[in-house]
């Protein structure tokens, strides 16, 4: 298990991280999402170890991972900044990592071929940016880690690849159990790979939750209410706006409350929706403020 | 087997809910024969590229709800008692439910559906 608790970065006077805490489990893929500059990446350098804590602790299984090279060997890190050595290709790639990592398998390495497809003498560098991704990728997985760290991990690759990878990794998910902590603007496709989200903003991690619960807590109506219907006090109304005679309401409640609650006042129209992570994303950080419409 | 269970993702209902409709979908039209064994969860994970815990949840309502059963180590089968007319019912139930959703958001009121029934 990863377990972050009260992480502090300072870069001279700028606060990247912020008692950060949360954990990761084993069997479960943790999402990490946040507005740039958040402090993600921040997060996921001391995740692998680069950076030491100014404040609290970054344990795997129980053991801090800056300068641990036991905890090291169990992490797989695919960084969103690829690197490999000037002129190595693949096959050289391959015996480094062999070197470094107890975990390699020839066999896992072999078995990957037929998904990458790529030439294993050219040097890595004459590579685009999303076959070198691809490489990284096949190198990290032949190492069979218990933590996969993925900083925007399918960035740069074309969609039947993300597809292909995406169901590598939950495959290894299923069948090893591994942990997954991935950090994605692509919310739409962490939906279907996270079973817990942390939102982070300004250097701190606003939520830690479930998905599922997330879903099932928050909900979007369309309603269309008689002429001076008042909303019932009870209910927890995070954002309310008017179009037309259509009033869109998130609610911070079930859809089984929202209707129940609702129908009383006699809607002409009630829809109950189910939000999405990006509207989640956009609610909890006020990105539907004013500000942003101010602009267009 | 071939998993036909396609996920929708401009449709509102949540990725579980796809897969056990699309498991009772198959039921329904005998792709998936009593007895059966389903795609695990290993293998269907990877091909929907989807969080092998939102299969597990999916089936594990769809044995609650006796569609499935499992069998320790081996993997989840379709129930004998779950006929396919069974399946076939509740699909239509559902196609039902949403049609009458949307004749009454057309303003169509319940009295009308009920005479309608009626005929």
């Amino acid at each position: 298990m990863i377990e972050v608790k009260g992480l502090t970065k300072r870069f001279d006077n700028f606060t990247a991280l912020e008692a950060a805490s949360f954990t990761a489990e084993p069997g479960r893929v943790c999402g990490i999402v946040g507005p740039n500059g958040a402090g993600k990446t921040t997060l996921i350098k001391h995740l692998v170890g680069v950076y030491r804590p100014d404040e609290g602790s970054v344990l795997l299984d129980g053991a801090p991972i800056f300068e641990n090279p036991a905890a090291k060997a169990r992490i797989g890190y695919i960084p969103d900044d690829r690197f490999f050595f000037t002129k190595a290709g693949i096959g050289e790639m391959m015996r480094q990592y062999r070197s470094f990592y107890p975990g390699f398998s020839q066999e896992k390495f072999d078995s990957l071929r037929q998904v990458f497809n790529l030439d294993e003498k050219q040097p890595l560098r004459k590579f685009s940016k999303g076959m070198q991704k691809q490489a990284a990728f096949w190198l990290t997985m032949a190492c069979r880690p218990d933590i996969y760290v993925l900083d925007e991990p399918v960035d740069g690759l074309d969609p039947v690849m993300r597809r292909a990878i995406w169901g590598l990794i939950m495959g290894e998910v299923a069948e090893r159990n591994v942990t997954v902590l991935v950090s994605s603007h692509n919310l739409r496709e962490l939906e279907d790979v996270c079973d817990k989200v942390c939102i982070m903003d300004k250097g701190r991690i606003v939520i830690e939750h479930s998905l599922e619960d997330l879903q099932a807590n928050t909900v979007k109506v369309q309603t269309v209410l008689p002429q001076g219907a008042e909303l019932p006090a009870e209910l927890k109304v995070l954002s309310r706006s008017l179009m037309g005679r259509v009033t869109t309401l998130i609610l911070r409640c079930s859809a089984a409350e929202a209707k129940n609650r609702l129908s009383t006042l006699n809607p002409i129209l009630l829809d109950v929706l189910p939000l999405t992570l990006e509207e989640i994303f956009i609610y909890e950080l006020g990105g539907e403020s004013d500000e942003s419409k101010k602009v267009v | 087997m071939r998993v036909i269970i396609q996920l929708d993702y401009r449709d509102a209902r949540p990725i579980y809910v796809q897969i056990k409709d699309g498991v009772k979908r198959m039921i329904a039209t005998g792709a998936l024969a009593p007895g059966e064994r389903l795609p695990g969860i290993r293998e269907l994970a990877a091909n929907l590229s989807i969080n092998p815990n939102t299969i597990a949840r999916a089936y594990k309502e769809l044995e609650q709800e006796g569609y499935i059963y499992s069998v320790g180590g081996k993997g989840s089968f379709v129930s004998q008692e779950t006929t396919a007319a069974d399946a076939q019912k509740e699909q239509a139930m559902q196609r039902f439910d949403s049609a009458a959703r949307e004749l009454l958001s057309l303003g169509v009121d319940v009295e009308e559906l009920i005479r309608r029934l009626e005929k």
